[in-house]
């Protein structure tokens, strides 16, 4: 009977609210699901409770994602409707699973619709939760005015009058804010995420430590590693300074205040908005920021905020850009009058107002972290709890917990003084160099705390009882202990919810930390969202101080092993900690220096980076142009510097400011020009495609088919689909025995850095340990041998295996697979070197309107749209200013080239000889099986094999059925020809929704009749000549294409800005278009076909039985 | 509890000339400031009035007044604020005045226009004499005037629509403070309950106000608030809030007086004639006409 899931759903017991979804769906029908699905879909319109609706949202996704394509009478087969897709990607998510509902009504259950319904009811789950969440921000006390805001006259807040008595120096006193950041001393199974604490309060826990920092060998002792300052200024503006991103702007226009990502001061604007100087509720008002700091600070006058990090840095773990916005707000709280004390420490109810207007900035600037994050705000040691919801509170009603949590300060009489002395003795900290977003990872624990799952429900009560283990042994004095239960809840718990936890890098330096120091290593502890960047290793104190040394040296070695397999920010450090007693502190810089120069006066001062930062920029005006108090200060800055032996340095510091060095050079010392020479950059066709481009001959809208092209989907007949039963018996025999004789070879391509897969960061995706199979973490290379060696295991001939790589990852690929013996290989290995190479462009401004503006794009949150919309204008400046259709050359060489499309990989192999070398191995090689690095599931298939063979055609290839997420064109028949075409080549967007199968770019390629299309034979491909003229002449049939790629640009302490820039390529699916080239098409399973682009993708991969069937498919070798 | 004295502060060292400021009264005769507040307290049965001012303003202030004392035959002393330690200390200086008996306050900078017959001093008195408490004045505020005012946070008195048992009083605070700690229930959104610049205060107040002088002294503090006190009053007795129906008009401020003048005018004898000048001036303006004595020249 159908609404069993619902009373899951809306039971009060424990133990039926907590089943999971998973023991349900695995027993029940396609019919019976089907009839639940009607039901929980009632059942989340009639509701209005939070919880329930988004419960029952997230099972929606879940029986739509992982449990229905399983059923059977599903068909694998289903078009998506465009109109609901559209809907999907302008956020109106109700009216998208509508329009997908009604498709599933009328044209069955398929996997298709299905994926377009998951998708949806998983995005408006999270967009709901979202949404909550602003609204409980917007609601929390001491916020709410802040909205009500609309003009300069409404302002209510005055800068205090400390801060406008001028010293005698004639300059302002400088608030100084100091905080220290916080660190999570339980890891309990991220619990600080906002939802788990307003629906679980009694799960979400954590034990949270305010700690200075100092870099261990750099700094001389730990301090706290976020400051602020604030003073008044004699000008009307807002002059917002972020010393450690090297960032400045005198901002004038309120707009301006309001575009978070138009430079590197988002975090200083979100807080100047949190705090209230100018109130969220004037966004958009028209109003002049002259007259609301007018208002504010007095007529003419504006403030000044500057940022410092203490070079702590990105991806700590430790919540540094939190813990800053948490300090640049209560600075701004303070100097408004909205603390009781201008000086000092914080009132508990005054913490509790920063770290809400800590989480409104964020929400403002686009970013977001979990509720401990603001830990730092608080003194020493602290248990942060999840709150029920009561009566009174915003969040009554809605939600079981409170949007805030509680903080319960550790006394001493409860953790002793020398049980903190002893955790400092025994713990170093480290940044291991990895910075990734742990967004995706956030969203995944939600999602499975919701689903219930059994293995997750399980770890998270295991969490639960370590956090208490935790809080117990801290409470007795037992570091030791303490080790014992983060390691464990590391590799249980942590590890079971979220395997993406735990990486290679991290296994590695547990493994030869253990081994070096035996029970002297008392155990690891994990930071924050994932492994990586911060962590924590626990020592024997009598061996702390080695553990520190061996620590920088094993990350170093393991990160020069993992370098092009991972992706690391920046170098490891190792730092020097010690609690803070205070929580955020602040004190009135009136009297720094006495200055003789300045007569009797006293004055105060910026920090030096501030003034090395701002002199280059002062001295383009005057000295007549600047304020008196500008001078003045600069005077008094000389005078120090000239003064003080600490600052002797200055005068250089502010010379390499003035004059930067260039540092454009590889890690071998080449530069970009050397390096195009070594690769044999053809610069004619580059500046004809570079002419072509500015020109407008080429571009993202060039790249399409008129639009009087006819599209259709594929007509009965076209393909073959070997899933049905009446697929001739006889392929799987023929392929076996095809194989047997050794006429067959694997080409992998692994020329492409996989830019979504890291998001530009440039590393080798083959040599990625992307997931643990088989119990470690596997690369996509070993995964692919693994297959391969199955397969020759099977049949008793090894299959040649041909790894084909560019550049880029040639070197990378050839040393790790050195390292790794081949992963114990037996098979002919061989590395195919791609020889073409393109330099990178700065985009036109026109193709980055047309890919974001003209291609249907997906809306991302209201305020995360914002910023997104900002950093669009600002990168559309960033073209035009670097000069549209110039070479991109202001990164590091291998990130200005790139790889020019996989239609050039088959061509290498004529070119390079190896071919020729495998033929005249393996003279009876006839096919050869190519395919994505990251086409995990494909092996060569007897079944395929004996398919492709039996059609006699030059090239077979196998296609999957569409789900919602495969984007990127398919099969259609064009102008009535039956042919691969590429997502960029249609051209309409919709287009492609009438397409039912999406290429999976396996294809199996006949030797002889390839070489026949290139008008080649076996004996010419020792005529290098010949084949080179033969490659020319084909590629120029093939058409050329711009696309837009975004590449990562390094900098400053682990810091990272993502640029988008323009680059060609070809691609081998338009091959099928030569008439000449007889082209069959089979259905390959998901299972088989489905690529992993995205890391995101990982979980479901883990979830839906995918890497089950992949781990079926190999044979593990050593390595 | 009876109500016989009024202690009315003018001593702010920058609003010298404030009180002496000449306006036509309600009833179209021309009267100082001052002798429209002593009048206002008067109204409420007060039979003597206590003015604190700066030094040395005594003369110019009883010139100012002598009408409205020789109608009323009423006493009214000044009392000289020798230091300017704030608006608490100013009231402080009244204590001999006021010895042990409750009082009426006043600030000498507002003025008040009652909607109904009643002064507004008389509503004032009334409550409290009936609730034999002290008493403050208050008016609903939006949360942007803030700083302007001290400001009391509390709860409705049972079956009361106009009267408030105060908790807590806080001298211009910031709405994040409001929010926190003077939300009063059932006041509209961004609302906030902020004084009227009229109390009726008991012999309480000067006790806590010795005390906080007393402290200001030994800490070297310059200023002491009367909210300070007001806030420790609530602690110690019963203290309410009376929401009047009226309005007051903060004569220090820029057009302060221009428009204290209109809302008199406006709701006294005068209001035909005023009125008739007022839309005569906008329609003038508006139609281009220029009756200015300059025009022309």
């Amino acid at each position: 009977m159908a609404g069993q899931l619902v009373s899951i759903i809306t039971s009060d017991l424990p133990e039926v609210r907590n089943q999971s979804l998973d023991g349900f769906c695995a027993s029940a029908s396609l019919h019976e699901l089907l009839a639940e699905c009607a039901e929980l879909e009632a059942f989340r319109h009639r509701s209005s409770n939070l919880y329930e609706c988004v419960r029952a949202l997230f099972f929606l996704y879940a029986i739509h994602r992982f449990h229905l394509p399983q059923k059977s009478g599903v068909e694998r087969r289903g078009l998506i409707p465009y109109r609901g897709y559209e809907h999907l990607l302008q956020r109106r998510f109700e009216e998208a699973i509508r329009a997908f509902l009604k498709n599933q009504a009328t044209g069955g259950v398929n996997e298709s619709i299905s994926s377009a319904l998951a998708e949806a009811y998983h995005r408006l789950a999270f967009q709901t939760l979202a949404d909550q969440v602003r609204r409980s921000v917007r609601s929390v006390r001491g916020n709410q005015w802040m909205f009500r805001v609309g003009h300069p006259a409404d302002q209510p807040l005055r800068l205090r009058k400390e801060l406008l008595t001028r010293t005698t120096a004639g300059l302002y006193p400088i608030l100084h804010e100091a905080t220290p950041v916080r660190m999570d001393l339980s890891h309990s199974g991220w619990s600080d995420i906002f939802f788990l604490g307003m629906d679980f309060p009694e799960g979400a826990r954590v034990l949270n430590v305010s700690i200075d920092l100092a870099v261990h060998g750099r700094d001389l002792a730990p301090l706290p590693p976020v400051e602020a300052f604030v003073r008044a200024i004699d000008a009307p503006v807002l002059r917002l300074t972020s010393v450690d991103l090297g960032a400045t702007a005198e901002i004038r226009d309120l707009a301006e205040v309001f575009d978070y990502a138009r430079d590197y001061l988002g975090l200083l604007k979100g807080a100047i908005i949190a705090a209230g100087i100018v109130p969220p509720g004037m966004e958009g008002s028209g109003e002049q920021l002259s007259d609301l700091l007018a208002r504010l600070v007095g007529k003419g006058m504006g403030l000044e905020v500057v940022s410092k990090v203490n070079g702590i840095p990105k991806g700590s773990r430790l919540a540094v850009s939190t813990s800053l916005l948490a300090c640049l707000t209560a600075a701004c709280m303070r100097a408004t009058g909205q603390t009781g004390s201008l000086t000092g420490v914080l009132e508990e109810r005054e913490r509790r107002l920063v770290a809400a207007r800590a989480i409104l900035g964020e929400w403002l600037a686009g970013s977001g972290g979990g509720w401990q994050d603001s830990g730092g705000v608080w003194p020493g040691m602290k248990l942060i709890m999840g709150e029920q919801a009561v009566a009174g509170d915003p969040e009554y009603g809605i939600s079981r917990g409170r949007l805030l949590p509680g903080h319960h300060i550790l006394g001493y009489e409860e953790v002793s003084a020398d049980t903190r002395r002893r955790l400092q003795d025994s713990l170093v900290l480290v940044h291991g160099g990895m910075a990734q977003d742990v967004g995706p990872i956030l969203e995944m624990v939600t999602e499975k705390y919701l689903l219930r799952s059994d293995a997750e429900w399980v770890g998270r009560k295991q969490a639960m009882r370590i956090f208490d283990e935790v809080v117990d042994l801290l409470k007795q004095g037992d570091v030791r202990g303490i080790g014992d239960a983060t390691t464990r809840n590391f590799f249980g718990p942590i590890e079971t919810i979220i395997p993406w936890a735990n990486n290679l890098y991290t296994v590695t330096l547990i493994d030869r930390t253990r081994q070096a120091f035996g029970e002297h290593f008392w155990g690891f502890w994990m930071l924050g969202g994932m492994s990586g960047g911060g962590m924590g290793f626990v020592f024997d104190p009598d061996h702390r101080a080695r553990g520190q040394a061996f620590l920088l040296d094993a990350m170093q070695q393991a990160k020069q092993e993992l370098q092009h397999a991972l992706p690391f920010a920046m170098d490891p450090v190792v730092y020097d900690f010690s609690i803070n007693q205070y929580g955020t502190h602040a004190d009135l810089l009136q009297s720094d220096f006495e200055i003789p120069s300045c007569g009797n006066g006293s004055i105060a001062l910026m920090p030096p980076a501030y003034y090395t930062l701002l002199i280059p920029q002062l001295l383009q005006h005057g000295r007549h142009e600047l304020s008196a108090t500008r001078r003045a200060e600069l005077d008094a800055f000389g005078a120090i510097c000239r003064a003080d032996p600490q600052l002797s340095g200055m005068v250089q510091v502010v010379f390499d400011q003035l004059l930067p060095r260039s540092n454009r050079e590889t890690e071998d010392g080449r530069s970009l020009d050397a390096l195009l020479d070594d690769l044999g950059f053809d610069r004619i066709q580059h500046e004809q495609i570079r002419a072509d481009v500015r020109s407008g001959r080429v571009g993202l809208a060039q790249n399409r088919l008129p639009a009087s092209t006819v599209i259709r989907d594929v007509a009965p007949g076209d393909v073959l689909d070997l899933a049905h039963a009446d697929v001739e018996s006889r392929y799987p025999a023929e392929g076996l025995e095809a194989i047997r004789r050794g006429e067959v070879a694997v080409v992998t391509l692994a020329a492409g850095a996989g830019s979504r897969w890291t998001q530009g960061a440039g590393v080798v995706k083959a040599l990625h340990p992307f997931s643990k199979l088989g119990g470690t973490h596997r690369t996509f290379i070993e995964l692919h041998l693994a297959k391969s060696r199955r397969v020759s295991q099977e049949t008793g001939v090894w299959l040649p295996h041909v790894i084909t790589t560019s550049y880029l990852t040639h070197a990378p690929i050839r040393d790790f697979l050195e390292r790794k013996g081949n992963y114990g290989y037996g098979g002919p290995l061989i590395l195919s070197l791609g020889r073409a190479v393109g330099l990178r462009l700065i985009p036109m401004a026109r193709d980055l309107r047309f890919a974001w503006e003209e291609m249907p794009q997906q809306l991302l949150d209201e305020q995360a749209q914002k910023v997104r919309e900002s950093l669009n204008a600002a990168l559309i400046g960033w073209a035009q200013t670097m000069g549209e259709g110039s070479d991109y050359r202001d990164n590091v060489p291998l990130q200005c080239l790139h790889p020019v499309g996989h239609w050039f990989e088959i061509p290498n192999l004529l070119r390079n000889g190896v071919l020729a070398g495998l033929l005249d191995q393996r003279p009876q090689l006839r096919t050869l099986m190519m395919h994505n690095i990251d086409t995990v599931g494909v092996d060569v298939s007897p079944l395929m094999l004996g398919a492709h063979l039996s059609s006699g055609a030059a090239m077979t290839v196998e296609v999957i059925t569409r789900r919602v997420e495969d984007r990127g064109g398919g099969l259609a028949r064009i102008d009535g020809a039956l042919r691969l075409i590429e997502g960029m080549a249609l051209p309409k967007e919709e287009d492609e929704f009438r397409l039912s199968y999406y290429n999976s770019n396996t294809m199996w390629i006949d030797i002889d009749r390839i070489l026949e299309v290139f008008g080649l034979s076996r004996a010419d491909l020792r005529n290098t000549e010949q084949v080179a003229d033969a490659v020319r002449a084909v590629a120029a049939r093939m058409p050329t294409y711009v696309t837009l790629k975004d590449v990562k640009k390094r900098w400053g302490h682990g810091q990272e800005d993502v640029y988008p820039v323009a680059q060609f390529e070809k691609l081998w699916g338009d091959m099928t278009a030569l008439p000449e080239m007889e082209t069959h098409f089979v259905v390959a399973s998901r299972l088989r076909g489905q690529q992993l682009k995205e890391q995101a993708q990982l979980d479901g991969w883990l979830r839906d039985g995918s890497a089950a069937y992949v781990e079926s498919l190999c044979a593990w070798g050593e390595g | 509890m009876r109500i016989a004295k009024a202690v009315i502060t003018a001593a702010g060292r920058n609003q010298r000339t404030l009180p002496l400021q000449t306006l036509r009264d309600r009833d179209g005769t021309e009267k100082a400031v001052l002798g429209i507040l002593v009048e206002e307290a008067l109204s409420a049965g007060v039979e003597e009035v206590a003015v604190v001012v700066v030094p040395g303003d005594e003369d110019p202030y009883t010139a100012a007044i002598a009408s409205v004392i020789g109608e009323h035959g009423a006493r009214v002393t000044f009392i000289p604020q020798a230091r300017p330690l704030g608006y608490g200390h100013a009231v402080y200086c009244a204590r001999d005045f006021v010895g042990t008996d409750p009082f009426l306050h006043l600030v000498g900078d507002h003025l008040y226009v009652s909607r109904e017959e009643r002064t507004c001093a008389r509503q004032l008195v009334s409550v409290a004499v009936a609730e034999s408490c002290a008493v403050s004045a208050v008016q609903a505020t939006r949360e942007t005037l803030l700083p302007y005012f001290g400001t009391v946070g509390g709860r409705r008195v049972a079956s009361r629509k106009d009267l408030y048992m105060v908790e807590t009083v806080v001298e211009k605070p910031t709405p994040t403070e409001a929010e926190l700690s003077l939300i009063v229930p059932g006041l509209r959104a961004g609302h906030y309950l902020c004084f009227f610049g009229m109390h009726v205060l008991t012999s309480a107040v000067m006790e806590i106000l010795s005390e906080q002088v007393a402290d200001a002294d030994s800490n070297g503090e310059r200023s002491v608030t009367l909210s300070e006190a007001l806030n420790v009053l609530a602690g110690r007795e019963k203290y309410l809030a009376l929401e009047e129906r009226a309005q007051r008009f903060d004569v220090g401020v820029r057009y302060g007086l221009l428009t204290a003048q209109l809302a008199l005018a406006l709701s006294g004898v005068d209001r035909e004639e005023v009125l008739a000048r007022l839309v005569e001036l906008l329609a003038s303006r508006s139609m281009g006409y220029d009756h200015s004595p300059a025009a022309g020249s």
